[in-house]
């Protein structure tokens, strides 16, 4: 992703952590990392770009509020395969418990 | 089997549902309509087919319980079905359903649209709700119900305008800001059930939905972002068509970060797979109709206008989603080798 679309995103997770309501900042991250958030009850989140020749998106980290560095979310990274799986993971990562799955009923046609 | 439509009266306490109901049940086009109110208020209806219902839905704040949980309305539109199905009351072909004056209207919506027993045999005409002239701006300011109310309406009827001290103008204009794309009728003027009734997402005889009425809003949003203290609306417009994954996409992520403050949303898609036939979306909540497939546009405007309603909604946070899904989406679909 370019420096333009990196600075993209961390407007639009900035935005997103109001949506939240959580308090904290969207930094840009050390390569590997395209993006870091750091809430500012401790939490830590850390986004990366995954590769083309996966099947996957974004790699999401993070290390709760609380939680001692080295946990399993912070070693293990979770895979999305969009930006909305991405935002699920920053989430979480977040401690963030907000709506609900999306319910699709049949059409009226 | 045809569907039967249903349109949910609401508006709050002493707003004039009743009353407006008994107004309509004089009409002669009333014949066939079930009607199922919440309470039995001080005015009378005359009507052969009158059921009552405890509406009691069951609503967390995190996630929403009234999908799973089977409500006495449900069971009342049920049973009504049943007898309607044997014979043992007349063949009625449209409900009407009075809401109590405290209640939020969305959980209904939902039973509408999720209810296994109810799904193939109603569906959710429209949503009418009353505000009256007099204390219309006072109750919208004090009461969240009243402003939810009103905020998914598709159709709102000013009541009480000829009474001393109501200012209908002050009334309209907030109304206007609170949901500017619904229709607004002064309960003074001539009020039949063809112009209440009827105009929603289904109809037996095919037709489609009034989408232009719907995205009257449009106009109005240009021209300023129309917000009232936590409940705001605004509308998109884009004029590229949006891949269908983005809008699966856009649908998942409005349910997963919004959720319940997204009361409605409402819109008409030029998907970048099938350009011809716009694809017309409806939500409430996290609750969405899958997309109806329109056979053509309804007019030379074929961009993608979508209208959402909500409590502490962003905008900007839901215009550069979709930007941002639909580059996303792009990109994956370049990548992919054709077959």
């Amino acid at each position: 992703m370019s420096a333009a679309g990196g600075d993209r995103l961390r407007a639009f997770l900035a935005e997103s952590l109001a949506l939240w309501q959580v308090g904290g900042k969207v930094l840009a991250g050390v390569a590997p990392v395209l993006i870091e958030i750091r809430a500012d009850d401790g939490a830590r989140v850390w986004i990366e770009r995954a590769g083309d020749d996966t099947p996957f998106k974004w790699f999401v980290r993070w290390r709760r509020a609380g939680d001692a560095p080295g946990g399993v979310r912070e070693l293990r990274p979770r895979a999305c395969g969009s930006l909305v799986g991405m935002l699920a993971a920053a989430r979480e990562g977040l401690g963030v418990e907000r709506g609900s799955a999306v319910r699709v009923v049949a059409a009226l046609e | 089997m045809a569907l039967i439509p249903v349109s949910i009266i609401t508006g709050f306490l002493g707003s004039g549902k009743t009353t407006l109901l008994a107004r309509l049940m004089r009409d002669p086009a009333m014949g066939r309509t079930a009607v199922i109110i919440n309470e039995f208020g001080e005015i009378a209806l005359d009507h052969d087919l009158i059921e009552t219902s405890e509406e009691s839905f069951v609503q967390l704040s995190n996630g929403c319980l009234c999908c799973n949980v089977r409500s006495d309305l449900t069971l009342t539109l049920s049973d009504l079905a049943a007898r309607r199905a044997q014979g043992t009351i007349p063949p009625f072909e449209r409900v009407v359903i009075e809401t109590s004056g405290l209640a939020d209207p969305a959980p209904i919506l939902h039973a509408l649209m999720t209810d296994r027993d109810l799904n193939g045999v109603y569906a959710l005409d429209g949503v009418i709700t009353t505000v009256d002239a007099l204390l219309g701006i006072t109750t919208l300011d004090h009461h969240e119900e009243s402003r939810r109310q009103a905020a998914v309406a598709d159709r709102i009827v000013i009541t009480k305008t000829d009474a001393d001290g109501a200012n209908a103008d002050a009334v309209r204009q907030r109304l206007a800001q609170l949901n500017p794309g619904a229709a607004v009728t002064d309960a003074g003027t001539t009020i039949t059930p063809s112009l209440l009734f009827g105009h929603g997402w289904y109809e037996a005889g095919g037709k489609h939905p009034d989408v232009g009425a719907w995205l009257a809003h449009d106009a109005a949003a240009h021209a300023h972002h129309a917000h009232t203290d936590d409940i705001a609306s605004f509308s998109i417009v884009r004029d590229a068509p949006l891949h269908a994954v983005t809008l699966a996409l856009l649908l998942s992520a409005l349910a997963e970060n919004h959720g319940a403050d997204l009361l409605r949303m409402k819109g008409i898609v030029n998907v970048h797979e099938d350009p011809q036939r716009p694809a017309v979306i409806h939500g409430v909540q996290h609750v969405y109709h899958a997309p109806v497939w329109l056979p053509r546009w309804p007019s030379d405007d074929r961009r993608t206008r979508m209208v959402f309603i909500g409590r502490n909604l962003r905008e900007a946070w839901v215009r550069e989603l979709i930007e941002l899904l639909d580059a996303e989406v792009a990109a994956e679909s370049s990548r992919v080798p054709a077959a």
